[in-house]
């Protein structure tokens, strides 16, 4: 109890604080706008409609502007991407925007290089230095000017590509480490079609997933999330059923109403399997003229024998393929856990084999494959820039660091957008090769991993404050997007392509003619007000949007299936050494990493692990116990490549013999938030290409686990081992 | 006698913060970087308040003119007078006015100016008393509650706690 003199005390000591501190008087300054923004109307939100550039799905955004200040971002309802949906890593953009660490100023190089030591110099002295480099090289070998940046679309790709072509360079790179080039080599080789499909989640009866993450981090998270929505409850009398393949209970796989384990990379015998049942049962018309098939080597798989290869119960194959059948229109579909084993176009090609024998190309519930370009269709070749195959261009960056390492690039202009000293496997020497490059001079909004390698940054500002246009790879074919400042450029930042149109206008030349306007916004303005489309309007509505999709392309090899080329996917590391499988995933909140600099996005929970701000690595109980190894340990995971620690974390639902870890995590300089979270996952990658598509393979090395002691422990939200112990799972 | 001791306890607690806050409240205003007359303005030149508080039949504040809306009149009206050139001379430096802060209200009291201006159609110089006399502003009403709630009595308003405690 308290007595009264001790009462007393606190009291005084109370009225004490309160005197020098707790009663702090409102704020004493007011301070008005010198110019009011634009609209300016204090009380009064205004609504600007733009376009996310948090990942590349291209979703439509309204931004709630209030006194001068984004607020608040939403899903466009408009736009037929997201139909007014929003994922979590949209709506952290505002604080991509009002970040305390974005550069407001450029910076040169003060201390030796890879240090990551600037200090801030005028822009016009920055422009200088970019120019006498340009001018420079220009000189002497145009070919020696490299361009690296994220895979661009619409005019900003546009603007680089002719700049690039104008200046006499042909090394642009574009890198994606989630590109979908075995999609569409994938595509390419069953349907006939080198392009991504629209695949009509809402309109069919069955879907089959194989390690298809597509509610977090496919190619259309929103997208495919409203559809998947639709497809569960849009229609009165059907419910769509989700079956899903893989080797781990991702978030996806968890809205299944049927989850198949299968083992890491298993995921074409699987579809395999269900393809031999359809062919021998003679389920569907098209699997009852797939005789050829069979003879091709498909009677081979039977279900026990893909049984035996994949971890999955024979009859469990059986009932989905019957299920499948009777259920039309029915979509397969894969993900990049199966696109990115060394195997991947085999998987990919197998699941759309699936497709073809269900006979939904071309059809509502099934796949299409709209012409996205339609709208440009009288812009010749050039339009090809304004949507270019979203591939990863892992052969160009491999390509470039080889002649990195030779001394063939006298200047390299990076763009901030990817971060390729990250995202890429630490075999390929990416940081020293870069290094090598005499000049590098880098577009970007933040200081990550591969912008503090350069000797010039030059800040650029967030996809909320500039002129844009962009094209989805996914989601309506024929919709255009426009981005519009929904806010005042927040620091001293300017567009790249702007900056790339004032440097061409001064070298002079081809370079200048090739890029003839003032800025990117009156390059976006002059094209599609040459189209007939009404800008005001456009901007208005964030794009333009026609009701109806353009037509569908002829999918000319759907009519004739063929036996994809099996091949076996193959894990580096000797298995008595590195006993485990590495699966890795893009996370849900960080996507390659990107994400990590916002707080938002770090404190949002796994929706699995529920874990956040660390990284961790998930096994099934049961290879946890061989190694002696339980939850919330602190382990290295070594590969052949490296090793890194992260926090254990049990799940019964992933198969025996695999450890997953999300992506994402593990930054050395990226912000506060970012860095000392664990370690970076891309470090125990090899350099390995899928077979085919030469696509950066992900799944194909193996691991082993040993207990070691970190600081401080996992912070989760639910402990889900526990749970799992009271309804005696574990 | 316990509950006497409570009292006693309680107000030794609690008096000395209620005192501090009351000096806060009437703490003098500080002179302004610029001698504005709200009488110049309003009652010479009949200029409404709204031209320049252009927010007080929106939002919760009545907004004080930006450095542009000053100049867009002073450009060429009164341009020679000393207090319009320091105008001009924070325009030219693209700063803003630092203003003080001259009507205070406790923050656990929501005061929306547009509901009183908009919908109780309440004169300004009904809370602002004075303003349209003097040539530096002042506040000449102390927004004690009783002064409050005998105006939204006169007027049938809610005296609900949470129509401005919320």
């Amino acid at each position: 109890m308290l007595d009264r003199r001790e009462f007393l005390k606190i009291s005084g000591a109370t009225a004490f604080a309160a005197l020098f501190g707790g009663c702090e008087r409102m704020p004493q300054k007011l301070i008005p706008f010198v110019i009011p923004p634009e609209h300016y109307v204090l009380g009064e939100s205004l609504w600007y409609a733009s376009a996310c550039r948090q990942c590349p799905a291209g979703c439509g955004i309204v931004v709630r502007n209030s006194a001068g200040r984004a607020k608040k971002i939403e899903g466009n309802p408009l736009h037929p991407v997201n139909r007014g949906k929003l994922c979590a890593r949209g709506h952290a953009g505002l604080q991509a925007l009002y970040h305390p660490e974005r550069l407001g100023r450029p910076l040169r190089l003060d201390g030796p290089r890879g240090s990551g030591k600037f200090k801030e110099i005028p822009w016009e002295e920055a422009l200088n230095l970019l120019l006498s480099g340009l001018k420079k090289v220009r000189a002497e070998a145009p070919s020696s000017l490299l361009m690296l940046t994220d895979p661009m679309r619409g005019h900003r790709n546009l603007v680089a590509a002719r700049f690039m072509k104008g200046f006499g360079s042909p090394n642009r790179v574009a890198w994606d480490p989630f590109g979908q080039d075995a999609q569409l080599a994938a595509n390419e080789a069953v349907y006939g079609v080198r392009d991504l499909p629209e695949a009509d989640l809402a309109g069919t009866r069955y879907l089959l997933s194989f390690s298809g993450d597509f509610l977090e981090t496919g190619i259309s998270p929103v997208h495919y999330g409203y559809a998947y929505g639709r497809m569960r409850q849009a229609r009165p009398t059907v419910r769509g059923k989700f079956v899903h393949l893989g080797p781990r209970l991702s978030m996806t796989a968890a809205n299944a109403d049927v989850f198949l384990p299968i083992a890491l990379g298993t995921e074409g015998f699987a579809a395999l399997g269900i393809a031999h049942v359809l062919v021998k049962e003679k389920l569907t018309r098209a699997a009852g003229n797939a005789s050829a098939l069979w003879e091709a080597g498909l009677k081979e798989y039977t279900p026990e024998e893909v049984g035996k290869r994949t971890g999955a119960v024979p009859e469990d194959l059986v009932e989905v393929a019957r299920e499948f059948a009777s259920n039309q229109p029915g979509l397969a579909l894969a993900g990049d856990g199966a696109a990115s084993c060394t195997n991947g176009v085999f998987h990919l090609s197998c699941v759309a084999l699936l497709n073809v024998l269900a006979g939904n190309v071309g059809k509502t519930g099934g796949i299409s494959f709209p012409d996205r370009l339609a709208p440009f269709s009288g812009r010749g070749a050039e339009a090809g820039l304004l949507l270019p195959p979203p591939g990863s261009g892992y052969e160009d960056v491999r390509d470039a660091i080889g002649k990195m390492g030779k001394g063939a690039f006298r200047l390299a202009i990076f763009s901030g957008d990817t971060n390729p000293a990250f995202t890429l496997a630490p075999s390929l020497s990416f940081r020293e090769a870069f290094l090598s490059v005499p000049m590098i001079v880098s577009f970007a909004p933040f200081l990550d991993e591969t912008s503090s390698l350069s000797d010039l940054v030059l800040p650029t500002p967030t996809y909320l404050e500039e002129w844009w246009d962009d094209i989805a790879p996914v989601g309506h074919g024929g919709a255009v997007t426009f981005g519009q400042p929904v806010v005042p450029p927040y620091r001293d930042t300017r567009p790249m392509p702007d900056v790339l149109i004032a440097a061409a206008r001064e070298l002079g030349g081809p370079v200048a003619s090739a890029l003839p306007w003032g800025s990117s916004r009156e390059c976006i303005e002059k094209t599609y007000a040459g189209m007939g489309i009404r800008l005001e309007e456009a901007h208005r509505d964030g794009g333009v949007f026609p009701g109806k999709e353009a037509a569908s392309r002829p999918a000319p090899k759907a009519g004739k299936p063929s036996l994809p080329q099996v091949s076996e996917a193959s894990f580096e590391g000797d298995p008595a050494r590195f006993p485990l499988l590495l699966h890795v995933y893009p996370s849900i909140s960080l996507y390659d990493g990107r994400g990590a600099n916002l707080s938002w996005l770090q404190e949002l929970p796994d929706p699995i692990a529920t874990a956040v701000w660390r990284n961790w690595v998930e096994v099934n109980p049961a290879t946890a116990a061989k190694f002696g190894l339980s939850d919330g340990d602190g382990v290295t995971v070594s590969s052949p490549y490296g090793s890194i620690t992260a926090f254990l974390v049990l799940h019964p639902a992933i198969a025996e013999g695999v450890a997953a870890m999300p992506l994402g995590q593990g930054h050395t300089r990226y912000g506060r938030n970012a860095v000392n979270r664990g370690d970076n996952p891309y470090r125990l990658l090899p350099s390995a290409s899928e077979g085919a598509s030469r696509a950066p393979a992900r799944q194909s090395t193996r691991v082993s686990l040993a207990r070691t002691k970190l600081s401080g422990a996992l912070v989760r939200t639910v402990s889900t081992e526990g749970q799992w112990l009271y309804e005696n799972i574990l | 006698m316990a509950w006497k001791r409570r009292l006693a306890v309680l107000t030794l607690a609690f008096l000395p913060p209620a005192l501090v806050f009351a000096v806060a409240v009437r703490a003098e205003t500080a002179p302004q970087p610029i001698r504005f007359s709200h009488k110049v303005h309003y009652t010479d030149n009949r200029i409404d308040c709204r031209f320049c508080h252009s927010a007080a039949n929106k939002s919760q504040y009545a907004n004080l003119p930006s450095v542009q809306k000053c100049m867009a009149c002073h450009r060429s009206v009164a341009a020679g007078n000393p207090e319009v050139m320091k105008i001009a001379k924070y325009w030219k430096e693209k700063k803003p006015i630092p203003w003080n802060r001259v009507t205070e209200l406790p923050d656990f009291v929501y005061f929306p100016h547009f509901r009183m201006v908009t919908y109780g159609k309440i004169p300004c110089l009904t809370c602002h008393p004075g303003t349209d006399r003097v040539a530096a502003a002042e506040q000449r009403q102390e927004f004690a509650m009783g002064w409050c709630l005998q105006c939204h009595r006169s007027r049938g308003v809610s005296i609900d706690c949470w129509t401005c405690h919320i």
